[in-house]
């Protein structure tokens, strides 16, 4: 049973000055009562004020807000990245994101082995990567291309074979930053057919944005992030069956 | 599959399900190392080529300065600054660990003792390309094959236990406070001149032995001593395994401590 819980989350990190990054001036600081050394630069931000949600198997879950409102710091949190500084998290199942799929991509390297590096970095065995290897190369459709170095890659092809990997494996929760769309138009309608399948068979979704339309398309609950609060959380309408329709048809 | 949730768990399962994942961190290092052959045809050889040449260039000179036979001197110098090199390879990688690991810090379930592990097994390869410098030179100095010399083992052992802890430690405090990264290089240099990597540790007069008991020095003669058919002293012993308790506690103490923080951090 995929669950998510969070219970009064609330994250406070502090962003250190040119100041408080160094150890000599932190140290004359304190010796020095604070006269030689100038005031060190800490500044502690409140990027989550007590949240509380609770999200279970089938629930898709948009948050919107303005820059700099927290959402990026909440999906964090529920990916277990940013461990929160007062409240708990509670989580059942396996999580993956599609914030960053060119992590870990190295450049030298030849396609085929950054599948399995970044398979490896999704938390997948190298056994389990092997098996669907033929799979991600099948969709990238990069071919021969796999086997030279990814340095020799045009910005399009780079992007399909990352999104071919990312998408590659089913996790019970799923977060998402905006929607990923890559490749030229028919690389494009592949990927979203695609997104899809993964979005359709993943428990729960959690999907910042900053577009009304996606969240109204793709969310059956809203919440409005401001200063790192919620301010408005509200249901959406069932998920319209003509996209369902369309996307396995 | 499930994804270890890292705040629930304690600091002791999260380091060890790094550990554990040995798949991982020695394929970052083995691409690490592949990757740079990759860009220059002979990658990592050249470190084995310009310790070579240090090598040749020192050894006799020295021999000369110190007024000691170039037999029993060669194979000290070599594996000196063989082990020097890797020593401080290692610890100077261990200060940028978690900042240049911040990517993948920032990835689902990633440990930290992951990018500790690759660290110090990309410095272990490395080594495998300096250390293959020694077998020449035994072979010319004569050195016999002896039971003695697989001490080697346990000491490396010791020596690879030690600067995990060091790295696991300077990692953290380096991802806070930024200019102990160069504080430590500094360091490792002066080091380098009160540790017994040139000279003879016997050409010492009297109380000035007390110099000896760095932990460097005392790591270093764990791992050269059996590989020159010696034994290391009891007085070594003793006193890395008082140095390898501290270090570990200091380490775990750091770790757990900080371990929530240092995501913010990089």
């Amino acid at each position: 049973m995929t669950r998510l819980q969070l219970e009064n989350v609330s994250v406070e990190y502090p962003i250190f000055g040119a100041q408080a990054l160094s150890l000599k001036s932190t140290l004359t600081a304190a010796a020095t009562g604070g006269r030689i050394g100038r005031e060190a630069g800490v500044t502690v931000v409140h990027a989550l004020r007590d949240i509380s949600l609770e999200l279970r198997e089938g629930d898709r879950l948009g948050i919107t807000g303005h820059n700099g409102s927290g959402k990026s710091t909440l999906l964090r949190v529920i990916a277990g990245v940013y461990p929160p500084t007062r409240g708990t998290i509670h989580r059942t199942g396996s999580v993956s994101s599609l914030i960053d799929p060119m992590l870990g991509i190295e450049m030298d390297a030849t396609g085929y082995e950054n599948i399995r590096l970044r398979g490896l970095i999704a938390g997948m065995r190298l056994a389990a990567i092997a098996a669907i290897t033929p799979q991600i190369a099948e969709f990238s459709g990069l071919g021969d291309y796999l086997s030279i170095p990814v340095r020799t890659y045009s910005t399009g092809m780079l992007m399909r074979l990352a999104f071919s990997i990312a998408t590659a494996v089913h996790t019970d929760i799923l977060i998402m930053d905006e929607w990923m769309s890559v490749g030229d138009a028919e690389f494009q309608a592949q990927a979203e057919e695609r997104l899809r399948q993964v979005i359709d068979n993943t428990g729960i979704l959690v999907l910042a944005s900053h577009q009304p339309a996606l969240i109204e398309r793709e969310c059956n609950r809203v919440i409005e992030l401001s200063h790192g609060a919620v301010v408005q959380d509200r249901p959406l309408g069932p998920i319209e069956p003509t996209i369902r329709l369309l996307s396995t048809g | 599959m499930s994804i270890a949730n890292r705040q629930l768990n304690s600091a002791w399962s999260d380091w060890w399900a790094g550990t554990r994942n040995a798949e991982l961190w020695w394929t970052l290092a083995w691409y690490d190392v592949v990757l740079r052959y990759r860009r220059s045809m002979l990658g990592p050889l050249w470190l084995t080529l310009s310790t070579g040449a240090l090598l040749v260039g020192m050894g006799p000179l020295y021999a000369t300065l110190f007024k000691v036979p170039i037999g029993t001197f060669f194979p000290h110098l070599t594996l000196g600054i063989i082990f020097w090199t890797f020593f401080t390879a290692t610890i100077n990688d261990g200060c940028a660990v978690f900042i240049n690991g911040a990517q993948y810090l920032k990835q689902p379930g990633f440990s930290p003792s992951v990018l500790v592990w690759r660290s110090l097994a990309r410095n272990i390869l490395q080594l495998a390309h300096t250390i293959v410098l020694y077998v020449p030179v035994a072979l010319w100095a004569g050195i016999p094959l002896s039971p003695r010399m697989l001490l080697f083992l346990p000491g490396f052992v010791i020596v690879v236990i030690n600067l995990h802890a060091l790295t696991l430690t300077l990692g953290i405090v380096c991802a806070r406070f930024r200019d102990v990264a160069q504080i430590v290089a500094s360091m490792l240099q002066l080091m380098m001149f009160l540790t017994p990597v040139f000279w003879f540790p016997s050409s010492l007069p009297g109380r000035s032995h007390a110099i000896l008991y760095n932990p460097l020095a005392q790591l270093l003669d764990v791992v050269r001593l059996p590989l020159l058919g010696d034994l290391p002293a009891p007085g070594t012993i003793r006193f890395l395994m008082a140095f390898t308790v501290l270090n570990v506690a200091i380490a775990a103490a750091m770790y757990r401590l900080n371990r929530r923080h240092l995501v913010y951090w990089v």
